[in-house]
């Protein structure tokens, strides 16, 4: 462990300085991204005031606008562009330097971006579970922020960085058959955006989220974001968590296969 | 103002601020949250003139301000002061007006559509500067003549090759039949034929069009071959302007004189400066360790007397005689151009 | 102007030519974002299933209401402008994101003709297509869908005023753009600035009321795309907010000089790339 930290200390250190030169341009970006939080900060306003009963499907309007929230930043900090990357390196032939060096090339790829999320956390993660938390402090006269679920929120928000790093260097090995990934990539997003329920709780879609919720894209960002609500009871978050953990599995030597293939094609190709 | 002059330059500067960042990541949260800036001079008081239908090349080591003058000619920076005329034009009183004088070729960058064919670029240039269908034929005739575009006219840009993108470009640049010609790099890249090609073509056009044509090169025979006169810029500054012959003239006779002593200490028995009485222009001495270097001009003092003096002070292993070609005496203005080194940097 | 005119027919085809030589990219990006417009349809309907109709409330008294079909033809109308704007002059954006960063904005300096259009019209963004025809879609759905005696109490002539105001409309997403963008050329890099002020957009695809009074005030005068979407829609549905169609005019035409402003400030403070 500690000859890997050493190893790649280096990526770390360049994914870090990376972030501190775009910084600027990263808040900018997040704020726009944010705004979107706000619409439907207000959308739900209404459509609760519009309603009869103060929860629905098992969400208070509370709830709701901590999920909003939550959900945002779970995606923001388990976000990765691996597959830009990956891509890129394929299509110009350059990864055929990663290769030949006697590191792990989807590592070098996953400590440089962990570089840069140590600045997004101070950034991202800190300001908004604290305005959350202050929300739901004045709101309802109490410190709400459960202290285990929000280790173990943590904990499950790890497992899916780890799986969306991986489904998306396995994405970014498509770069080798389709020669662009733009178009591609729109259509990636709204798809994981829709089935992992960024945009509205699986639990409203009834029989169908339900579904869902077993699906790797619940992994990313539903799961965690339901712990850190405490929505889940112990029985759930033990199932759910070990569903991540599977799915890392499942991804992982899934990434492992593809590669070895497209290694082989590099060969070919003559890299 | 004089009806020859097609180009005036007048006390042109042009300042740019830049920030300092020190290296590593304590420089990065330095910049963070203090960041330092400081003033380039990049352009520092230039004048010069260029003459209607003259080839001028305008020489410099990277990072002398090149590029800045040419951007300031062509309208795309403004100057910090002083002023360029084109035809008694401001490029930045009226553009728009200005640059329907002015082509303009980037040797690293093209102008051309990438995926369209090469024709379709020429019929957008045709509408942007509203060329006359008459006008337009009788101009692509040419063109297609100097340049030899008709075996690509109908590929896309994207698969030209390096050589035919860039007669392309220079077709480009003069569809609308400008008054001058900017050139930078048109060499840059390209095979001993084809740039024998590029110059041809540029001689032509210059003569058969009047066109006044500017050139920024690195390639030296560009400019035996193309200009009589040349600019050269250091450092924000005029090093030199004149005729390339005069160059020659005045650096030309320089020989230079290298031997090598037997006994290094026996250099304080030569002083060539006092016995023959030059002046500072005329002779530069230098050495490292035994070896001696001595640039003299061949006209206040011949080869022959120059070497008996040596030979009569000093025992010497080996002793050799250089004439100084043109890409010398360049090398040479670019390092005497290093020598008077001045801050051009003041911290804020 | 009949000049430019006749410029942007010619850039829109040699563009169209170029589009050809990528079908699949564009094909890719059409669905794309046809799914994403999908996916958000979805997503308020699944919302809404739960309420009869989105109230706006103050102290639990309802002050004003609007029916799914409603919110769907002010979610489709917002679509229209937004598109247009995408169409024609989504240029902008790769301004604030390389071509200054990269001393690519040289070339539009050395032409005859106003490098704010060449940027402008160099583009022209097909796939913005998707969202006129998702948005006009909408609007015809969510009427036919409406009973018929709301349906039939439409005045239509109102749509009249509605699209003789439209330019102005559009003018106020390519002002923002605009504006935001010429920061680039201080910068040289402020797509990210344009990103935020553009996603703003997103709060004037709902009833403007449902915002409290700072949001309200930002999106109808500052950032004022509520007077691109929820304004003209609702003056059509239910012939409220006359008021705004001037004040659509008149902000746009103020947007529109403060951004041209920064435009020329920007050209002459730009410092190309290299040395």
């Amino acid at each position: 462990m500690k000859r890997l930290l050493r190893i790649y200390k280096p990526f770390t250190r360049a994914g870090l300085l990376e972030m501190v030169a775009y910084r600027v341009n990263f808040i900018f970006f997040l704020l726009g991204e944010i705004m979107k939080c706000f619409v439907m900060f207000f959308v739900w306003k209404a459509v609760f005031d519009s309603s009869d009963s103060s929860t629905l499907y098992g969400f208070t309007y509370d709830n709701m606008v901590v999920y909003l929230f939550i959900t945002f930043l779970s995606g923001y900090i388990t976000y990765s562009d691996g597959s830009y990357a990956v891509g890129k390196e394929i299509l110009d032939g350059s990864i055929a330097m990663r290769m030949i060096k006697p590191v792990d090339f989807d590592m070098c790829f996953m400590f440089q971006e962990l570089g840069g999320k140590i600045l997004q956390l101070l950034i991202v993660f800190l300001p908004i579970t604290v305005g959350v938390e202050a929300y739901r402090w004045i709101t309802n006269g109490v410190f709400m922020l459960n202290v285990p679920m929000f280790f173990l929120y943590i904990v499950s928000l790890l497992l899916a960085y780890g799986i969306n790093f991986f489904f998306n260097v396995i994405y970014g090995f498509l770069a080798f058959y389709l020669k662009n990934l733009w178009g591609t990539d729109i259509i990636k997003g709204v798809i994981v955006g829709f089935l992992s329920g960024a945009t509205v709780p699986l639990a409203f879609m009834g029989g169908f989220g339900q579904v869902l919720g077993y699906l790797p894209f619940a992994s990313l960002s539903y799961t965690p974001v339901m712990i850190y609500m405490g929505m889940y009871e112990a029985k759930e978050i033990i199932f759910y968590m070990s569903l991540q953990l599977l799915w890392l599995l499942i991804f992982v030597v899934a990434s492992k296969l593809v590669l070895k293939s497209a290694m082989k094609r590099l060969v070919v190709h003559g890299g | 103002m004089n009806n020859d002059v097609m180009i005036q330059v007048t006390n042109l500067k042009k300042e740019f601020r830049k920030t300092i960042k020190e290296p590593g990541l304590k420089g990065s949260f330095k910049a963070l949250f203090k960041p330092e800036y400081e003033t380039v001079k990049a352009v520092d008081d230039i004048s010069f003139d260029v003459k209607r239908g003259e080839i001028i090349g305008f020489i410099g080591p990277n990072g002398a301000g090149k590029s800045t003058v040419i951007k300031m000619l062509t309208g795309i920076l403004t100057p910090t002061s002083g002023e360029c005329r084109i035809d008694g034009k401001i490029p930045t009183e009226n553009r728009k007006d200005y640059v329907k004088e002015i082509g303009v070729v980037f040797g690293q960058r093209t102008q051309l559509w990438w995926d369209l064919a090469l024709r379709e670029t020429y019929m957008v240039l045709k509408e942007i500067y509203e060329i006359p269908e008459e006008d337009y034929n009788e101009r692509m005739a040419f063109l297609n003549e100097v340049l030899e575009l008709d075996d690509f006219i109908t590929s896309p840009v994207r698969t030209l090759s390096l050589g035919q993108r860039m007669r392309a470009d220079i077709a480009a640049s003069l569809l609308h039949n400008p008054k001058v010609l900017f050139l930078d790099e048109p060499t840059i890249g390209l095979d001993v034929v084809v740039k024998d090609n590029i110059r041809k073509a540029i001689q032509k056009i210059s003569e058969e069009s009047g066109t006044t044509v500017i050139l920024t090169t690195h390639d030296l025979e560009d400019i035996e071959l193309l200009c009589k006169r040349i600019v050269m810029i250091d450092k924000g500054k005029k090093v030199f302007d004149g005729e390339l012959s005069e160059l020659r003239r005045r650096y030309g006779q320089m020989r230079e004189l290298g031997f090598e002593l037997k006994n290094s200490q026996d250099f304080s028995k030569l002083s060539y400066k006092e016995d023959f009485s030059f002046s500072d222009d005329d002779l530069s001495v230098e050495q490292s360790g035994s070896n001696i270097k001595v640039r003299f001009n061949s006209d206040v003092v011949t080869v022959e007397n120059m070497l008996s003096y040596t030979l009569s002070r000093v025992h010497v292993k080996d002793i050799n005689v250089k004439d100084a070609d043109i890409e010398e005496i360049i090398r040479r203005l670019y390092l005497g151009g290093g020598e008077q080194d001045e801050t051009t940097a003041s911290h804020l | 102007m009949l000049k430019y005119l006749r410029l942007h027919k010619i850039f829109i085809k040699q563009y169209l030519k170029k589009l050809m030589e990528y079908k699949v990219d564009f094909l890719l990006g059409a669905i794309g974002f046809l799914l994403e417009q999908a996916v958000q349809i979805f997503c308020l309907g699944i919302i809404f299933s739960t309420i009869p109709a989105l109230c706006y409330a103050k102290d639990g008294v309802v002050l004003d209401s609007w029916s799914f079909n409603e919110v769907l033809f002010i979610y489709g109308f917002s679509l229209i402008p937004k598109g247009i704007d995408h169409l024609f002059f989504d240029n902008l954006w790769s301004l604030g994101y390389w071509l200054v960063d990269r001393g690519d904005f040289d070339k539009y300096l050395t032409r005859p003709i106003n490098p704010w259009f060449y940027v402008l019209c160099e583009k022209f963004c097909v796939d913005a297509m998707g969202e006129i025809i998702v948005g006009v879609a909408l609007i015809i759905y969510s009427t036919l869908s409406m009973p018929a005696d709301v349906s039939g109490a439409i005045n239509w002539w109102r749509v009249l005023p509605v699209i003789a105001v439209m330019p102005f409309a559009i003018m106020i997403f390519t002002s923002v753009k605009t504006g935001t963008a010429a920061i680039a050329f201080w910068t040289k890099r402020s797509g990210h600035i344009t990103h935020m002020c553009y996603m703003t957009n997103d709060f004037a695809k709902y009833p403007a009321k449902i915002y409290n009074g700072f949001i309200k005030t930002a999106i109808t005068y500052i950032l004022p795309f509520a007077l691109t979407a929820y304004y003209p829609a609702i003056f059509i549905l239910r012939g409220e907010a006359v008021w705004s169609l001037p004040v659509t005019v008149g902000v746009s035409v103020l947007l529109f000089i403060i951004s041209q402003f920064i435009w020329k400030k920007g050209v002459s403070a730009y410092e190309s790339a290299g040395s």
